[in-house]
């Protein structure tokens, strides 16, 4: 993929954003009158962030209009991108399911699921290892660090 | 300040602190040795863990996990030319070599000593430098300080990025994040959008765990099909093939000293890193050797520079943030993040608000090269065959560990979704160049920036001249502008090279066609 045109498409939405910081007042709410004012800084921020992602953007837009070649470093290599979809979909489950199901409960199928994802096919290892991990790390933070990881609360 | 060394002493010889000392060091070494795994990983991981100690016990133990991490980074460099960290790059190249003649246990022994070395003379410069400048830095007010963090951000964001625009934007999105909930100025909520759990901004554990851990267990999955190497420490028949002898560590010590030097120098300037160091002062060793033709072949010489100049720069890159309030990097800015939990703040103060843990804290320090000598001195074998645990055991493990990190700082299950959220924002961030250290350190700073930025209004009123009427606002500025600038022409020549390298490899294809 060529990160030159992403480069272009993050700078434009950078630049909006910036843009509607310094022209939105409803972004701040509340707080006392200050010589500066809560905004002063989020806007110093926008007028640099409009800068770099302006000279970001507009030398990618030159390359591509030129067609330069592109260097190693512009390539974004999405090779082994489906797992890394699989990785952050099991972790969005993951966050959604722990409060109802229970750390114990969700954290070893989890763990199996990650495990085979990174090609581990060890079955007995595997799954001794996605057990007994979540069981330390439950009671080693209740006990010695008075954290209590959720448990199954589905009633 | 040598009373307040000695009770610094007395406050660290205690079991918890010594036991911190030892688990950081034993975590340090195998997560700095387990390919894929760095020890800014390992801190980040470890953090949450020190919460619930007193600050002396957390903080000494993440400077354990931070130093034996940077030594364990050498481990698989040395076995499998697989660099832990990009300043075990050289290392890798000289450590390998050596392995291959059956000699890995001589660089696995230059490299620890010349680490422990490079450590131990960079704290004790980090002792006796570190107070001094803090008197110092005291009589900066609000003024000043504006524009000594201006000028930290404009270096560390032009130099530690891969381009003064991507390094420079790393910074301000950092900043912009930074602001998101109550202003401590003026109290009003900016960026929440009415949702209540913006209010207190992000959680800086989550965030930093997505930032700058989980991109690395991201990287490892999208490389899952590449063949795992098992570390594995050979032996050879030849007993001196297997140690370092002191005559040869006295023929290296003038190399280790000048390489800790350059190593304490580079690392007490903000925004450069060990990879700097480690690259300058193997370098300076090959340009000053009798034998320069065995650097990048197996030089015990070349391995004791780079592994003294990138160990000396933990040390030394506390430097700036203890007196002046500057992560210098990465993992400064993460050791930051650990003093404000424990509720130091770093900078000048700290010496007179909290003297008896900052010297214990250092005495931890010099505490830690020594348990970290015979520690990894005696269990070279057991170390290799713990960081040769397949990576389908280690990285559910440290998915849990973030986990469970990220919703122990707040108990709740909205950290664990910053955790997701920063994770992505991590990822994406690498993907187009933009750097992620930086961007924490934007976070950090920002605060401070604000609350001296609105001090230093009310000094000066409407009268805005009154900015430049102090010499260091002068100073700060001209610095930034030499940073930049310097910098401009170090990305412009080394650009220059690579390409004149690329025209030489093509001419010689096409000559060889």
């Amino acid at each position: 993929m060529d990160r030159r045109k992403v480069d272009v498409v993050i700078s434009a939405i950078l630049i909006i954003v910036s843009l509607i910081i310094l022209t939105n007042d409803s972004l701040s709410e509340g707080g006392v009158e200050t010589d500066l004012g809560s905004m002063f800084l989020p806007r110093i921020v926008a007028c640099f962030i409009i800068v770099f992602s302006a000279v970001i953007g507009i030398q990618s837009l030159l390359k591509l209009s030129k067609k330069a070649r592109m260097e190693d470093i512009e390539k974004i290599d999405l090779t082994g991108f489906m797992g890394v979809n699989i990785y952050i979909g099991t972790f969005i489950f993951y966050w959604f399911l722990v409060p109802y199901v229970g750390f114990l409960l969700v954290t070893p199928f989890v763990m199996f699921a990650i495990a085979y994802l990174l090609g581990g096919r060890s079955w007995f290892a595997m799954t001794a290892v996605s057990i007994i991990t979540p069981v330390l790390v439950f009671y080693g933070s209740s006990h010695f660090l008075r954290v209590f990881l959720p448990t199954w609360s589905l009633s | 300040m040598f009373d307040n060394i000695i009770g610094g002493f007395s406050s660290i010889l205690a079991v918890g602190p010594i036991l911190g000392i030892i688990a950081g060091i034993f975590v340090g070494i195998i997560f700095g040795a387990i390919p894929g795994i760095s020890a800014i990983m390992a801190i980040a991981i470890i953090l949450p863990l020190t919460f619930y100690v007193d600050p002396i016990i957390g903080i000494t133990m993440l400077l354990a996990v931070y130093k034996a991490g940077i030594y364990g980074g050498s481990i698989s460099a040395i076995l499998i030319n697989t660099p832990g960290a990009a300043a075990s790059f050289l290392t890798a190249q000289d450590g390998n070599a050596l392995t291959k003649q059956g000699k890995a246990g001589k660089a696995l022994d230059i490299s620890l000593f010349s680490s422990v070395t490079g450590e131990a003379l960079a704290t004790l410069v980090l002792i006796f430098v570190a107070a001094p400048i803090s008197v110092i830095s005291l009589q900066a007010g609000p003024i000043e300080k504006v524009f000594l963090l201006l000028f930290a951000f404009t270096v560390i964001g032009s130099l530690a990025g891969e381009s003064i625009p991507r390094g420079l934007l790393s910074c301000v999105l950092g900043m912009l994040f930074a602001m998101v909930g109550l202003s401590t100025i003026t109290g009003a909520s900016r960026f929440t959008f009415g949702v209540t759990e913006l209010m207190a901004g992000f959680t800086f554990t989550p965030m930093l765990i997505g930032i700058l851990v989980m991109p690395e267990v991201i990287s490892t999955i999208r490389l899952r099909h590449k063949p795992h190497h098992d570390l594995a420490l050979s032996k050879s028949a030849n007993p001196d093939d297997n140690r370092i002898n002191f005559k040869e560590f006295r023929s290296v010590f003038r190399t280790i000293l000048k390489s800790t030097g350059i190593g304490t120098f580079v690392g007490a300037l903000p925004g450069l890193g060990s990879s700097t160091a480690a690259f300058m002062a193997y370098g300076e060793a090959k340009r000053t050797s009798k034998t320069p033709e065995k650097f990048g072949k197996g030089s015990v010489e070349g391995i004791a520079a780079a592994e003294s100049a990138n160990n000396a720069v933990c040390g030394s890159s506390l430097i700036p943030m203890l007196t002046l309030s500057i992560p210098g990097d990465d993992v400064a800015a993460l050791l930051m993040g650990a003093f404000l939990i424990h509720g130091l703040t770093p900078g000048p103060l700290i010496f007179f608000e909290h003297t008896e843990t900052i010297y214990a804290i250092f005495a931890g320090f010099l505490l830690t090269d020594l348990f970290l000598l015979f520690i990894a001195r005696s269990g070279f074998g057991f170390f290799t065959r713990v960081a040769s645990l397949k990576r389908h055991f280690i990285f559910p493990c440290v998915t849990i560990f973030a986990f469970a990190g990220a919703f122990t700082a707040g108990q709740n299950m909205n950290d664990v979704l910053i955790l997701i959220v920063f994770t992505i924002i991590g990822y994406g961030m690498r993907l187009v160049g933009l750097n992620p250290a930086v961007f924490i350190i934007g976070f950090i700073l920002t605060p401070f920036l604000e609350q001296n930025l609105d001090q230093a209004i009310a000094i000066v009123g409407t009268d805005y001249h009154l900015f430049f009427a102090s010499p260091f606002s002068w100073v700060f500025i001209a610095l930034s502008i030499f940073f930049v600038y310097s910098s401009m022409r170090m990305k412009k020549k080394s650009s220059s090279i690579l390409a004149s390298t690329l025209e030489k490899t093509i001419d010689q294809k096409g000559g060889a066609q």
